[in-house]
């Protein structure tokens, strides 16, 4: 599935330039050890972890999309280190679990 | 020498805890991994150390194994991977940074004795492998990784990077000021 795609059904909110790639799956978590052991390439993270070593392991294992759950916004450079790595960031007003059946209605997994 | 080319995955992962210790003697550092569901946090001797408890975080080790060979590289000598963020073309890390461009993420492999008083590391081996597995995991095509042992830095504790770490995830840091608008409040 595309960015454009999941970004206009579930009504995300871009944080900084995103180029529309495709989506291989979703992995949610909020602790950066567990996100370099867990998940793939070009998926889309959800989470609440707003720190820059979120973005230095988002990068290590090529995630393609954050999504930041309950409407949080990192700071300034922590976008200016997402854009360097060519990471789409996102933010939504749901939850965690609310935007995870959104995700799951739109057929990812 | 193996003739296979590698791919490799990860095994042997565990949950636990990164615990930093410091001899108040002499000024070592030195860190471990525990896997007890109560972190220990006594002081104790060592030779001529006297180790006391600097702090402590969740963290998970592995192991890399090829699922072709079944070869295994044991990765128990690093406790931790940085985003190199170094452009010092004194660092042995700076200088790679600057040669191989801004599509090539430097990741620097942490091992416990960051003193490298006893001269020891990441193994060749253990870098050699998680640069191959990270970057058999890349998808996109939109960048490369490097993996190099901290002992590269010039200057490890000094050495500038996103250390990936539970630790200090929800605390404040500083950040540029931003230009203030016409209007705003002094």
């Amino acid at each position: 599935m595309k960015i454009s795609e999941v970004v206009d059904k579930t009504a995300l909110e871009a944080l900084n330039g995103w180029d529309d790639e495709d989506l291989a799956g979703v992995y949610i978590s909020d602790m950066v050890s567990d996100i370099i052991t867990g998940a793939n390439g070009c998926g889309l993270l959800l989470t609440l972890q707003t720190h820059k070593s979120l973005i230095a392991a988002a990068n290590l294992v090529d995630v393609g999309a954050v999504v930041f759950a309950h409407d949080k916004r990192p700071a300034a450079d922590v976008v200016e280190l997402a854009d360097k790595a060519g990471i789409a960031l996102f933010t939504t007003p749901a939850d965690t679990w609310s935007y995870a059946v959104k995700l799951f209605e739109l057929g990812m997994r | 020498m193996s003739t296979c080319a590698h791919t490799w995955s990860m095994t042997d992962i565990r949950s636990g805890y990164l615990v930093m210790e410091g001899c108040y003697h002499c000024g070592a550092r030195s860190s471990f991994f525990s896997l007890e569901p109560v972190v220990p946090i006594d002081e104790y001797r060592e030779g001529e150390h006297f180790w006391e408890h600097l702090g402590g975080y969740q963290a998970v080790t592995f192991n890399l194994r090829c699922d072709t060979c079944g070869e295994l590289v044991d990765l128990h000598d690093m406790t931790g991977l940085m985003l190199s963020t170094c452009t010092d073309p004194r660092c042995d890390v700076g200088r790679l940074a600057l040669e191989l461009g801004k599509r090539t993420s430097i990741y620097v492999a942490l091992c416990a004795d960051s003193s490298h008083a006893s001269g020891s590391c990441v193994s060749d081996a253990g870098v050699l492998a998680l640069s191959e597995y990270f970057n058999q995991r890349l998808r996109s095509g939109r960048r490369k990784i490097v993996v190099v042992p901290c002992k590269m830095c010039d200057r490890i504790d000094r050495c500038e990077g996103i250390v990936i770490a539970d630790t200090g995830l929800t605390e404040f840091y500083a950040t540029p000021a931003r230009p203030s608008k016409e209007g705003d409040r002094a």
